[in-house]
């Protein structure tokens, strides 16, 4: 049952996926204007896209979210901004002042604290307190060792982001490549790399990931690159397509006719064009990495110990039925975030789509 | 009117005196009856007595077979089963002697001999048998003959204390079963340690037989004889009514009719069939004995047990990088180790802080050893006596050695799967982290993992030691020798003192003159803390309330239901089996 | 016709071939080894209780010897060979683990997780298609809307998060105990059950898991029986049988869904290369005896034989059901086997 297995290749069997930008030409700037006003008439589509925003927004501030260091703090009569201070230490800009160095922010006596809205980090480990339910000192409980649900999430959102994009930027590297190779010198090319669309679809994908990530040793990296490398096919095969159909265009063989190389041709003016139905399936595949990823650190491989992702949170509710907010948090963190692409995607493809326009 | 009143009254007297539990229960006689459903995490991987590897076997098996001498669970001293005595140990200490008893006989009814205990020591030391480390632990034995039919004499290789124990322990298989048609027959033991290849094709037919045929089908001469093994669901073992021990003095009787063994991996969904009467026992997760089992009702219907079982969990420092090498600074991460704050946390209270490899309830753990506590600050004098000082501000300890700047950043490695373990490693990272050392925390998959612990790639490990409840033999984990040959003193410990007393420890069959040693041996780990030594882990089982003769023993596996039995009012399963 | 079978019969070799020889390359050079888990106690163990002092003594010979066993100290591509060779005579070898026969391990599983997958097919079909025709019907009522919408999340909810909430508040834990959390059948299932009580048994111990196998599928299947829907209604020849004055509710289902079931067939194609990959998650959480609770198990055990057997057996199940739905295509559309081109 292709139940986990949310790849663009899965949802895109319905018709209509196959987009056709009505009557492809080079100047596609003014294409995309339309399209945007498209979307915008779809009211679901653009709060799932505010939702995505927000998301970002969350995963890029998140140090700034859930922190165990203040914002501002005047101690013995100086003042410091510890948040700032150590972004720049983690990037090798700048050093700890001596006296703040390992200093335990919640006990020092200062004149003036000011800490984050969260104020711990993912990885705060407090074995006073496992297993808290939901409370003004924890908003959303505790774990098994003591750390803070809420910047679980806050900081999982982070690792759930950029597994997404990067693995989806793998495919679609990957996958616009062969497909663009496949479609634009067809014959044998184009026969070999279809044979291997076909492998890669017959593939057990999830149990091969599992398979993958079991046994090598987790490391988030690993993750992003197998799930990258598993589902880059449904884009090759639409830039495939797309290749295959401008290729045939007049405007093209007037190109080739006039001795512009092959290169130039596939780059600035297939390759434009043919990136539409591409997009959708970038936007469902980010939401589809996310699900993996999820799954798989809910199965206990792909990541590494110390991580904390939406997934190892939920991953503890099996064992402690009664941490119901365990369960239910962590998951709706995935389902909005899943549910929010989706939108945006489906969205996408319906304002992409003419055709269906009219059925809709 | 009064006839029917007397006949009334006379009838409930009747009937209330033959429901049995009614007035006077007094010492209660035990009965037979009754099935046991026991749980367990996962299918046995075979049942083949020799090539078995994994504890849900083990538990099966040791129903089914037995062995020369056993372990007397109160006393923990070796008691004769299938042997008459205890062995005729030689001057030199390298023969020894059983007389086995007459009257013992398998499940098949055949009568136990000398010839099936040379059957058994022969197809251990097969070298094409696939039990390579059931025969490495046999590896001092050299020779066994039988001197008349119902004697057998073994040969060792060196005198030890725990020869002995060892050959008592070997499980007595049916020659006529395991190998029908005698093809080991004319091969000595002698003969099956030289070059495995120029072995007679007979002894490689008997292996592969014996490997192949046997997984299925274990027959012994124990109290339960093996019933069917459904895969994945259920083992279940069935009570042999013709017993040869039935009735004999100092052989335990069985009670229990069958024994059920429940396939069940989810820990979880296996206390829910406890809950529902589905289940008899089963042993329980942390989180499940301290939060999942306490109401009214579930303590009416089980009485829970705690026992210790002979393990200890540990973290284990590579002795030999120049990190580790000094013994203040394993002293300070022993010092920074919250021991007492994890078993409250991670094992939920069922624990108790260890602090020697010493099983703690044996007459020789030294209860005077100094057992760190928690205490930062003591660990940071420490590491800056030992010269350890942040001298780039970067928030990191460091140290010139050896001509260069090293941070003090290490790996504690895990394996992946063991939650108590890997909340221990969190742990102790996120508190180091506080204090200026830097210490990063990797998962790795058993196989992988035990590599790496053999081939000592690794700063420091968390893991842990299963030890026999009886005396052991600390030479195997401590002596210089086994650092440098991939055996098991992974961490590179070399104290010439420690290891002249492992030699002699070996040699003396001195009781108290052993336990001497123990203790000089245990105050030099103390003070020099090559592990951090952790905690040995409390089970806690739960057994359903009609089970009566249940108590906790000295046993490695603490309780022992071969001693269980239900009261006939109160038998829930097996109505329609006869009573024997 | 035959033609057209033996074609595609032909193309599936190669892509079963590079399948095999990309699963076998990866489970063979992952790191870890066999044996050393062997030292640690069992395949199965995950280093539970720690070392047994008493097994440690796991010489390089011991280990030396077990790999012989297996041919583990062969060249790569030898082995590969030695598989392949094996695997036509449908010997996919024995398991590590316990010596025993892998295929007769994946043939006591198979018909779980075949039941499941039956079933979850079934209740997607059942739930999908009835759905889709009255979103067709209906279009762009505030019932299709609904339905959509409602179709849509059912999508969006991970399986993880399903299969947990499920087991947190109505397994028996704290809260509800509406059904049971994990298992086939109760403790005390006998085969001589009345066949009444055993179907019920059955029955409540995989309504849980099948419907969480299936929901994902609603959404997908009825918008594509939607889209087929009003694709086909579309068409000329339904405006003709309205013109004939038939009733509309003939012209929908005698003409129209009929019509639009066909590519729904392929949607099965689709559907089985997640045969076991899918199953794994709710086997493993519902601790159901079958081929993905094998196939975790044994991944992480490292027992090479059933993990390549398991990615072989769904990749070639994954081949049948696409070769099955293509046929089914073209039994039912002619133009597809005689004017086809290899797309």
């Amino acid at each position: 049952m292709a139940v986990v297995d949310k790849t663009p290749a899965t949802v895109a069997a319905a018709p209509g996926a196959l987009v056709v930008l009505g009557g492809a030409t080079p100047e596609a700037a003014g294409q995309w204007g339309s399209v945007w006003r498209a979307l915008q008439r779809n009211r679901l589509a653009m709060a799932g896209l505010y939702i995505v925003l927000l998301l970002f927004a969350v995963a890029a501030g998140a140090d700034f979210l859930a922190n165990n260091k203040p914002y501002y703090m005047v101690y013995q009569g100086r003042i410091y901004f510890p948040v700032f201070r150590s972004g720049l230490v983690r990037f090798g800009l700048g050093k700890w002042q001596p006296e703040l160095l390992n200093m335990d922010f919640k006990t020092v006596k200062a004149e003036r604290i000011v800490f984050p809205p969260i104020p711990h980090l993912a990885t705060d480990i407090d074995l006073t307190a496992p297993f808290e339910a939901p409370s003004a000192a924890h908003w959303l409980g505790t774990d098994k060792l003591g750390r803070d649900v809420t910047a679980g999430l806050i900081h999982g959102s982070r690792i759930s982001l950029s597994i997404g994009f990067v693995a989806v930027g793998i495919a679609l590297v990957v996958g616009v490549a062969l497909g663009a190779l496949a479609g634009y010198f067809g014959s044998w090319i184009d026969l070999l790399i279809s044979r291997l669309f076909e492998v890669m679809l017959t593939l057990p994908t999830l149990f091969l990931l599992i398979t993958i990530a079991a046994m090598f040793p987790p490391s988030i990296f690993l993750t992003m690159t197998i799930i990258g490398l598993t589902s880059w096919v449904g884009m090759a095969r639409f830039t495939r397509s797309e290749f295959l159909k401008i290729r045939g265009l007049d405007y093209v063989t007037a190109a080739l006719a006039l001795g512009v190389p092959t290169r130039k041709i596939m780059f600035r003016h297939i390759l434009p064009n043919a990136l539409a139905p591409v997009l959708v399936s970038v936007v469902l595949g980010v939401a589809g990495a996310i699900l993996t990823e999820s799954s798989l650190s809910f199965l206990g491989i792909g990541v590494p110990a110390e991580t904390v992702t939406w997934g190892s949170i939920l991953n503890e509710a099996r064992s402690a039925t009664f941490g119901w907010w365990l369960a239910v948090f962590p998951g709706a963190a995935i389902f909005v975030t899943v549910l929010s692409y989706y939108l945006v995607g489906e969205g996408l493809r319906d304002a992409l789509d003419p055709r269906l326009k009219g059925t809709k | 009117m009064r006839r029917s009143l007397f006949l009334a009254a006379f009838l409930s007297l009747t009937l209330f005196s033959l429901r049995g539990d009614g007035f006077g229960q007094g010492a209660a006689q035990p009965v037979t009856g009754d099935w046991l459903l026991n749980h367990s995490l996962s299918d046995p991987e075979q049942l083949n007595p020799l090539t078995s590897n994994d504890a849900s076997a083990s538990e099966v098996l040791g129903y089914i077979f037995e062995s020369l001498l056993q372990l007397d669970p109160r006393t923990l001293e070796f008691k004769p089963l299938l042997a008459e005595a205890r062995p005729e140990i030689s001057k030199d200490k390298l023969a020894y002697t059983f007389k086995l008893r007459r009257d013992a006989r398998f499940q098949d009814g055949k009568p136990i001999t000398g010839e099936d205990v040379l059957f058994s020591i022969k197809s251990i030391k097969c070298p094409l048998v696939d039990a390579p480390f059931l025969r490495v632990y046999y590896d001092s034995v050299v020779d066994a003959e039988l001197l008349d039919p119902y004697t057998i004499r073994f040969k060792t290789k060196e005198p030890y204390f725990l020869n002995e124990e060892q050959l008592g322990s070997i499980l007595v298989l049916p020659r006529h079963y395991y190998d029908p048609q005698n093809l080991l027959k004319t091969t000595g033991v002698r003969d099956l340690l030289g070059d495995p290849t120029k072995l007679p094709p007979a002894v490689k037919r008997f292996a592969d037989n014996f490997n192949k045929n046997y997984n299925r089908s274990p027959l012994g001469s124990g109290p339960y004889k093996f019933a069917f093994w459904k895969t994945g669901q259920e083992v279940q073992l069935v009570r042999d009514p013709n017993y040869w021990g039935n009735g004999k003095a100092g052989v335990d009787q069985p009670h229990i009719d069958r024994m059920r063994f429940r396939v069940i991996n989810n820990p979880d969904a296996a206390l829910i069939q406890l809950k529902s009467g589905d289940l008899d026992t089963m042993e329980l997760t942390p989180i499940q004995a301290t939060r999942g089992t306490n109401s009214d009702r579930f303590k009416k219907q089980f009485a829970k047990y705690e026992y210790y079982a002979p393990t200890f969990s540990y973290i284990g420092w590579n002795n030999a990088s120049p990190i580790f090498r000094d013994k203040r600074v394993r002293q300070a991460m022993t010092y920074f180790t919250n021991r007492q704050q994890m078993v409250k946390a991670i094992l939920f209270g069922l624990g108790r802080v260890v602090d020697s490899p010493i099983y703690f309830s044996r007459p020789e753990y030294d209860n005077s050893l100094y057992s760190y506590p928690y205490d930062p600050k003591k660990a940071l004098a420490l590491l800056a006596e030992a010269g350890w000082k942040d001298t780039d501000g970067d928030g990191v300890l460091d140290k010139v050695i050896d001509g260069r700047k090293v941070p003090l950043r290490f790996e504690i490695k895990v394996n992946s799967g063991n939650d108590v373990r890997e909340s221990v490693a969190l742990t102790l990272q996120d508190e180091l982290k506080k204090h200026g050392v830097a210490a990063s925390v990797r998962q790795l998959d058993w196989t992988i993992f035990l590599d790496d612990v053999k081939n000592h790639k690794f700063d420091a490990v968390v893991l842990g030691w299963q030890m026999p409840a009886t005396e052991g033999d600390n030479y195997q984990v401590w002596h210089s020798s086994q650092a440098d040959n991939k055996g098991s003193n992974h961490i590179s410990f070399k104290n010439p003192r420690v290891d002249k007393i492992l030699e002699d420890y070996r040699r003396e069959f001195d009781e108290k003159k052993r336990f001497e040693m123990a203790k000089e041996f245990q105050h030099i780990l103390n003070d020099e803390q090559p592990y951090t030594f952790l905690f040995a882990r409390k089970a806690v089982t739960p057994v359903d309330r009609r089970f009566h003769g249940v108590e906790v023993l000295a046993t490695p596996t603490g309780l022992s239901p071969i001693e269980w039995w239900v009261p006939r009012s109160q038998q829930k399963y097996g109505a329609r089996e006869t009573a024997n | 016709m035959a033609a057209y079978l033996l074609q595609r019969l032909l193309l599936m070799i190669p892509t079963f071939i590079g399948i095999t020889l990309l699963c076998f390359l990866i489970v063979h050079l992952a790191p870890g080894d066999p044996a050393e888990l062997m030292a640690g106690g069992g395949l199965s163990a995950r280093g539970g209780a720690g070392i047994s002092l008493q097994k440690r003594g796991a010489v390089d010979q011991a280990l030396a010897e077990w790999r012989a066993l297996y041919g583990l100290d062969k060249p790569l591509h030898v082995q590969y060979l030695v598989w392949l060779k094996n695997l036509a005579r449908l010997d996919f070898g024995n398991s590590f683990k316990d010596n025993r026969s892998v295929w007769e391990k994946v043939r006591e599983r198979l018909p779980v997780t075949l039941k499941l997958e039956f079933f979850s097919i079934l209740l997607v079909y059942i739930v999908a298609i009835p759905l889709g025709i009255y979103s067709a019907t209906h279009r762009d009522t505030l019932g299709d809307y609904a339905t959509t919408l409602v179709a849509f999340v059912l999508f969006a909810v991970p399986v993880i998060w399903a299969a947990t909430m499920a087991l947190v508040f109505i397994c028996g834990g704290d809260f509800l105990y509406l059904f049971p959390p994990g298992g086939l059948t109760s403790i005390d299932y006998a085969r001589d059950w009345p066949l009444w009580e055993r179907i019920k048994d059955q029955t409540w111990h995989l309504f849980l898991p099948v419907v969480l196998l299936s929901y994902a599928g609603f959404a997908g299947l009825s918008r594509y029986m939607r889209s087929s829907m009003l694709e086909v209604l579309r068409q000329d020849f339904i405006q003709v049988a309205r013109a004939k004055g038939l009733a509309e509710r003939v012209v929908v289902f005698k003409h129209a869904v009929r019509n639009s079931l066909i590519p729904q067939v392929t949607i099965l194609a689709e559907l089985l290369p997640g045969l076991i990959g899918g199953s794994v998650i709710i086997e493993t959480v519902f601790s159901i005896p079958g081929m993905g609770q094998l196939g975790f198990d044994a991944v992480l055990a490292r027992d090479y034989p059933v993990v390549l057997a398991l990615l072989t057996v769904s990749a070639l199940l994954t081949l049948i059901g696409i070769l099955l739905s293509d046929i089914l295509l073209a039994v039912v559309d002619p133009r597809i086997a005689f004017g086809r081109r290899i797309q």
